[in-house]
């Protein structure tokens, strides 16, 4: 099937009164008891839309120091660390900010996130990590 | 259908308010949020009452400003049900704000106007300013001239509004206690059938709906706006359908003929007045009169002022010969509305009438039959010497000396 | 009351699932969104939501998206507390009338609005709002400025902030006006709970919002946002400007119930001086000024004081 995308749409196929669905079709689960993975967002749904873009450092995440206190997924403004099953999984890149709160909240020793360049690539940044500081 | 059902006589003596009260008790509404203001109150009042001793299974929200009162009223539409208000002037202007939002957000919502003059200086009686205030709200805006009239209107806004090819806010007006504190014979519906008349809401985009969680009220930028508002406006023009639909259908049931526009022998008359709400009915009587004295006088109203019916006033207007645009508006440094959408809609026709404007009656001030009728032999002149002997717009009926602008 | 799911943890709160999208548009570093992530995620109910006019409306229902994934209503600047009373009122009526699916558990309401919508235009609505009762909640985003449209002073901005509409200048030290006391305002409403609080304390926020959700009726939530744009510190630096808000006292965490009973819910280990919490935002560096540095002085005078009085209140139980 053909479906217009909204960008496609002249006046008369959009929705009436500005609505947005936030996802597609009927859903017959509780929105709350279904993770993200799961769920049928609608090309409306701010979480299929990218500002990645507006970061110029980004956090990289080192699992091996993590010890998934889950500071920074609490502290996260753009639902950008992902946890699943009380574990740290990564840094949703697409919804990331650069922010930089993440590092600041993680208790680790060297941090377990730290900012580097948006054009570094991860595995090089993660070779680059410091070591633990005396002292704090 | 509200369970506790009310007796009621096939003929009822009601004043404009408590027909409009009667028809929300029998369209089961969901939620009515309403404040009072003069003249609208005995509206809330009387549906208060009826709250008060079991004939209302909705909710009755009383708030604390208009502005509140319609604002419930769109969260409320939002959630997904049937729902009401009533005011007038000064409510209605605190209300501004909402009303664009409303119509903008789609959401149907009855809202019974009580015509009222704008302060200042404050004035609790009836004439069109709030009336015409409303006209570039998006709302659908059908008049009402008696009672009677209230009664049916209301109960047709609801089943217009709610229409799945509509979805629009709809105002029902009356002339403040012209109309609204005025007792008359109203032939009412049983409530059963009044309500089987108005039918079940339909749900569209319910907040209450968790199967489908939607977003209401965004923000468009340049890239997005012009979009909705094309297609809002479409749905107000497209409305017409609808309209012509639900009255045929009132017809069948009652017997009342209504039309978006109205007429009184205008099929041959050469000197016409167009003026809304009670004016209709005084004009009616003044036009019998001028027949008796050999001026073909008639009358058109356009009953629902939005969707503006442009093409139908127009075509009806053709063979007169002199238009006097009545309009009950303090007219704001220019014509009045009516006088400018009359205008505008012969414009591109053959038809050259001669036109006028009269501002009347504003505060409340009365208009007699006996002006109507110096109103229509001035018409008579125009008509006879084919050019207007005054100014283009005139004050009727106030004190002082004459008061008239544009000289073309 | 409502039973609300067990949180005993971080680790068990971060088994939540989101309802609030990432890829908005509020500025990096934001805490209305830290804040509105702790409050949806503390509850698996059904919920619908509005916002007044304002960052978090804006930025989150901004055509073609939205960052809701629930129920939600955004009229104008003032009503967004009447909104969801609309919203509720409907809910009553459809379930008196039996047009409800009897087996869903009834809904939360919720409303957002900023300092400006709450402490200013929008005072009037939330005031009727509790006044008739409805059973609903309404959390206040309160960055102390008209944030979304570049900082204007609200009845929120406290004494020497610079705002752009009470800036400081050479013969100004910023706003003159004491900060209303909404907490004091909507507990006088007769509300059965009233909070403050603050994102950085999650525990004592999930914990509050939880008991609103539970409790029947008018819920007023003062939750303290610093706004890194309008308070001009760093944006990584959100989470330690709430820790310096919360340990100088001068925003004291508490709450108070039926009107009466007031409970302090955070006690620092250590308070902070408040020339630490000023010295920590631009919005304050005239104050730093010789001239104007007796506001300082006058500011811990106010927050020992007001510090002073809750414990009063906390102890007489009035």
């Amino acid at each position: 099937m053909n479906t217009k995308t909204i960008k496609e749409m002249g006046w008369d196929e959009l929705v009436i009164g500005a609505a947005l669905y936030s996802f597609e079709g009927d859903i017959n689960y509780n929105v709350a008891e279904v993770l993200p993975e799961d769920r049928h967002y609608s090309e409306t749904n701010s979480k299929m839309a990218y500002v990645g873009d507006w970061r110029v450092y980004k956090p990289v995440w080192n699992s091996e120091l993590c010890i998934d206190c889950q500071n920074c997924w609490l502290y996260c403004p753009d639902t950008s660390i992902i946890s699943r099953d009380k574990k740290m999984v990564g840094v949703d890149y697409d919804h990331c900010k650069g922010c930089g709160i993440c590092v600041e909240v993680c208790p680790t020793n060297p941090k377990s996130l730290l900012m580097f360049a948006e054009q570094e690539k991860n595995e090089e940044a993660l070779t680059q990590w410091p070591q633990k500081t005396k002292g704090e | 259908m509200n369970k506790k059902i009310m007796e009621l006589d096939t003929v009822e003596v009601w004043d404009g308010n408590m027909a409009a009260a009667q028809a929300f008790r029998q369209a089961d509404i969901d939620v009515v949020a309403a404040y009072p203001i003069t003249p609208s109150t005995p509206t809330v009042e009387n549906y208060a009452g009826f709250h008060a001793n079991g004939f209302i299974d909705g909710e009755f929200v009383m708030v604390e400003s208009e502005h509140a009162a319609m604002s419930a009223c769109v969260g409320a539409a939002a959630a997904g049900g049937r729902v009401a208000t009533a005011t007038s002037s000064q409510g209605f202007a605190l209300m501004i704000e909402v009303l664009y939002q409303a119509s903008g957000m789609r959401l149907p919502i009855t809202l019974m106007q009580v015509n009222r003059a704008l302060a200042a200086p404050l004035n609790v009686n009836g004439d069109h300013s709030d009336m015409y205030l409303g006209r570039d709200s998006g709302w659908i805006n059908i008049c009402s001239f008696s009672p009677q009239e209230v009664y049916d209107m209301t109960l047709c806004s609801f089943k217009i509004g709610e229409h799945l090819d509509v979805r629009l806010p709809v105002i029902v007006n009356q002339d403040g206690f012209m109309c609204s504190h005025t007792a008359q014979n109203v032939n009412v519906l049983d409530d059963k059938t009044a309500c089987d008349f108005v039918g079940a809401y339909k749900a569209v985009n319910s907040m209450l709906d968790f199967s489908k969680p939607v977003t209401h009220g965004v923000q468009t930028e340049e890239n997005w706006h012009f979009e909705h508002k094309a297609k809002q406006h479409s749905a107000l023009m497209g409305s017409t359908k609808v309209i012509d639909e639900v009255f045929a259908e009132f017809e069948q049931l009652t017997g009342r003929k209504y039309n978006r526009v109205e007429t009184y022998k205008l099929e041959d008359a050469e000197v016409v007045i167009v003026a809304l709400g009670t004016t209709y009915e005084s004009a009616q009587i003044a036009a019998d009169q001028m027949r008796n004295e050999g001026i073909k006088a008639g009358i058109i109203a356009p009953r629902v002022i939005r969707p503006f019916p442009l093409e139908e006033l127009a075509s009806a207007l053709q063979n007169v010969k002199a238009i006097a645009c009545m309009d009950r508006s303090a007219p704001g440094g220019t014509v009045g509305m009516l006088f400018n959408e009359v205008s505008g809609a012969l414009f591109n026709t053959p038809a050259r009438p001669v036109m006028s404007n009269i501002i009347y009656g504003l505060g409340g001030r009365d208009m007699t039959i006996a002006i109507l009728c110096d109103i229509y032999r001035e018409l008579d002149k125009d008509a006879k010497s084919g050019k207007r002997n005054g100014p283009l717009q005139r004050f009727v009926g106030v004190r002082g000396p004459e008061l008239g602008f544009y000289n073309v | 009351m409502s039973n609300q799911k067990e949180i005993k943890n971080l680790k068990s709160f971060s088994t939540a699932a989101e309802r609030f999208e990432g890829a908005h548009v509020l500025c990096p570093g934001c805490a209305h969104s830290i804040i509105v992530r702790e409050i949806l995620n503390a509850t698996n109910d059904n919920l619908v939501v509005s916002a007044a006019t304002g960052c978090l409306e804006v930025c989150t229902a901004i055509y073609p998206h939205t960052s809701w994934d629930c129920s939600w209503i955004h009229i104008g600047f003032e009503n967004a507390s009447t909104a969801v009373a609309g919203a509720e009122s409907m809910h009553k009526a459809l379930k008196r009338k039996g047009r409800l699916d009897p087996n869903q558990k009834d809904p939360k309401f919720v409303a957002f609005g900023g300092d400006g919508a709450t402490y200013d235009i929008g005072f009037q609505w939330i005031s009727g709002c509790f006044e008739r009762g409805h059973d609903m909640m309404y959390v206040c985003l309160d960055n102390e400025v008209y944030a979304n449209t570049g900082g204007q002073r609200s009845s929120s901005t406290p004494i020497g902030a610079s705002a752009t509409t009470s800036p400081a200048g050479s013969t100004s030290y910023g706003e003159k006006k004491n900060k209303k006391d909404m907490l004091a305002i909507m507990a006088a409403h007769g509300a059965p709970y009233v909070a403050q609080v603050a994102p950085n304390k999650w525990k004592d926020m999930v914990k509050k919002i939880q008991t609103g959700f539970a409790t029947e009726g008018p819920v007023f939530i003062n939750a303290m946002s610093a706004c890194t744009t309008e308070w001009k510190f760093p944006m990584h630096k959100t989470v330690e400007a709430s820790d310096l808000a919360v340990d100088s006292l001068v925003f004291p965490l508490y709450e108070i119930i039926n009107g009466t009973e007031l409970n302090i819910t955070y006690r620092p280990k250590n308070v902070i001086p408040v020339r630490d919490y000023l010295a920590f935002q631009p919005r304050f560096k005239h104050l730093f000024k010789p001239q104007y540095e007796y506001i300082i002085d006058e500011w811990q005078k106010r927050v020992d004081a007001k510090w002073d009085y809750l414990q009063r209140r906390e102890e007489a139980r009035v």
